[in-house]
């Protein structure tokens, strides 16, 4: 409980530190967020399909995967909610696994609106 | 500098391999630690490597404990990349064969250094390797003129008479020696003597083939082999081979100096399986016979004329008249 409290204080997307990660290059960070709106929605959906079927293998390594880019990314509130997910999944805590997902898209539901505006904001 | 990343995950692999490029690593990306394994089994692969702990397929302690495994290529730096970094874990990573391990998400000054960290140790063992080359050279090479020693050359053609008789073919044993050698000496100077040695030796080389060997036999006598050579087709190249130290001066520090070399030539084909030592004894004795006959030309060890030729006067009783 207290990571994912943790995670909440902090801002859905530090674009600071991810410009610091790139360099402050435009054309690497648009090429970072169009893989990411391509693999992000992909994984998710199979994240899904592996918690409505209780396969705690899958959910462990999906979430996994889901921590390590929006990691990347600097979407820490999300990191935040992937990583809980992937430590219910390794403990087999299969009941708590529907409302850990909850909560990660619902962080992904603030996240994704933002990175889109960034990009809006820079093209102008 | 080459420089492996293996991570399943595209955005993060992406991000890193941008970073490590602008850092100057030539960046080789994989997405698996099967991936991984054949880059770093591949010759001339890369020797630096940061591996995500979990990937599909082989995951990063997987390929680690494989690449250990390997025992002819030069050693690989291996950095495991790992988000939970516990005690545990990381035992764990390091009994699996990696140097070092980074928690994610790292921090970029610390990634750059630690592979320094890398860098030196690859770099301690290249000259560790380029050492014991330099040794190796000097044990197997004659130091005066860089051809195979005498005990290199009769390793190499003890295996090459091995391979000719198992594939029934022939080896061509050329042994040679410098007309009046000692007058050179005599005369001119052991300096110029070592000249003529030299300039010989690079003369013998040039005259055979590159899958050949010539060494340094003893003082002025010098062992060419000739692998899988066609008998009918022996004489006439160890002719070319005679003569192209004849066939125009060497060139020496007192001017120009033209010597002429006797050989003793045997096929291997024709003495059946017989002890190294015996053909040498024989190639030995023609070359005595070439001497005899007033050198500057070469003589074919029979297997027929063996006996009276070698019972009569022993080669190393009448060495010195050369």
């Amino acid at each position: 409980m207290s990571e994912k409290e943790q995670g909440l204080s902090e801002p859905v997307w530090n674009v600071d530190e991810f410009l610091e990660r790139v360099d402050n290059d435009q054309v690497l960070l648009r090429e970072l967020l169009t893989i990411f709106k391509e693999d992000f929605p992909r994984t998710m959906q199979s994240l899904e399909t592996a918690v409505t079927a209780q396969d705690l293998k899958s959910c462990a390594r999906l979430s996994h995967t889901l921590k390590g880019m929006l990691s990347s990314l600097g979407a820490i509130r999300a990191t935040a909610a992937a990583a809980k997910l992937e430590a219910l999944s390794s403990a087999g805590e299969t009941a708590s696994l529907k409302s850990a997902l909850k909560a990660l898209e619902s962080e992904a539901k603030s996240l994704l609106p933002e990175l889109d505006a960034y990009v809006a904001e820079v093209r102008r | 500098m080459k420089i492996l990343i293996a991570d399943d995950e595209a955005l993060s692999r992406r991000l890193l391999e941008k970073r490590l490029d602008r850092a100057g690593y030539e960046v080789i990306a994989v997405e698996n630690g099967k991936q991984a394994l054949e880059q770093l089994c591949k010759p001339n692969g890369p020797r630096l490597a940061l591996l995500d702990w979990i990937m599909p397929e082989l995951d990063g302690p997987g390929v680690c404990r494989a690449v250990r495994t390997r025992t002819e290529q030069p050693y690989a730096y291996m950095v495991l990349l790992t988000s939970k970094g516990s005690k545990e874990e990381t035992v764990v990573g390091l009994e699996s064969g990696a140097d070092d391990y980074l928690t994610k998400p790292f921090n970029a000054e610390e990634l750059r250094a630690r592979l320094r960290v890398g860098e030196r140790i690859l770099l301690l063992e290249d000259r560790l390797v380029e050492a014991r080359e330099n040794m190796r050279f000097r044990a197997t090479h004659d130091q005066l003129t860089s051809l195979l020693n005498r005990g290199a050359v009769m390793d190499l053609l003890v295996r090459e008479l091995h391979r000719s008789h198992r594939e029934k073919k022939s080896t061509a044993i050329l042994l040679g020696d410098v007309d009046h050698f000692k007058r050179v000496n005599d005369t001119l100077g052991h300096v110029v003597g070592d000249e003529v040695l030299i300039e010989i030796a690079g003369r013998l080389l040039k005259s055979v083939r590159s899958y050949d060997f010539v060494g340094r036999y003893r003082g002025e006598e010098f062992l060419v082999g000739l692998s899988n050579c066609n008998p009918s087709y022996a004489p006439g190249r160890a002719e070319e081979i005679r003569k192209s130290i004849s066939n125009r001066a060497l060139e020496t520090g007192k001017g120009p100096l033209i010597l002429t070399m006797s050989f003793g030539v045997l096929l291997s084909s024709e003495w059946g399986q017989k002890p190294v030592e015996e053909l040498l004894h024989e190639v030995d004795v023609a070359l005595y016979e070439a001497k005899a006959a007033g050198r500057y030309c070469l003589r074919m060890a029979q297997p027929g004329a063996k006996v009276e030729a070698s019972h009569e006067m022993a080669p190393q009783a009448v060495r010195r008249r050369r």
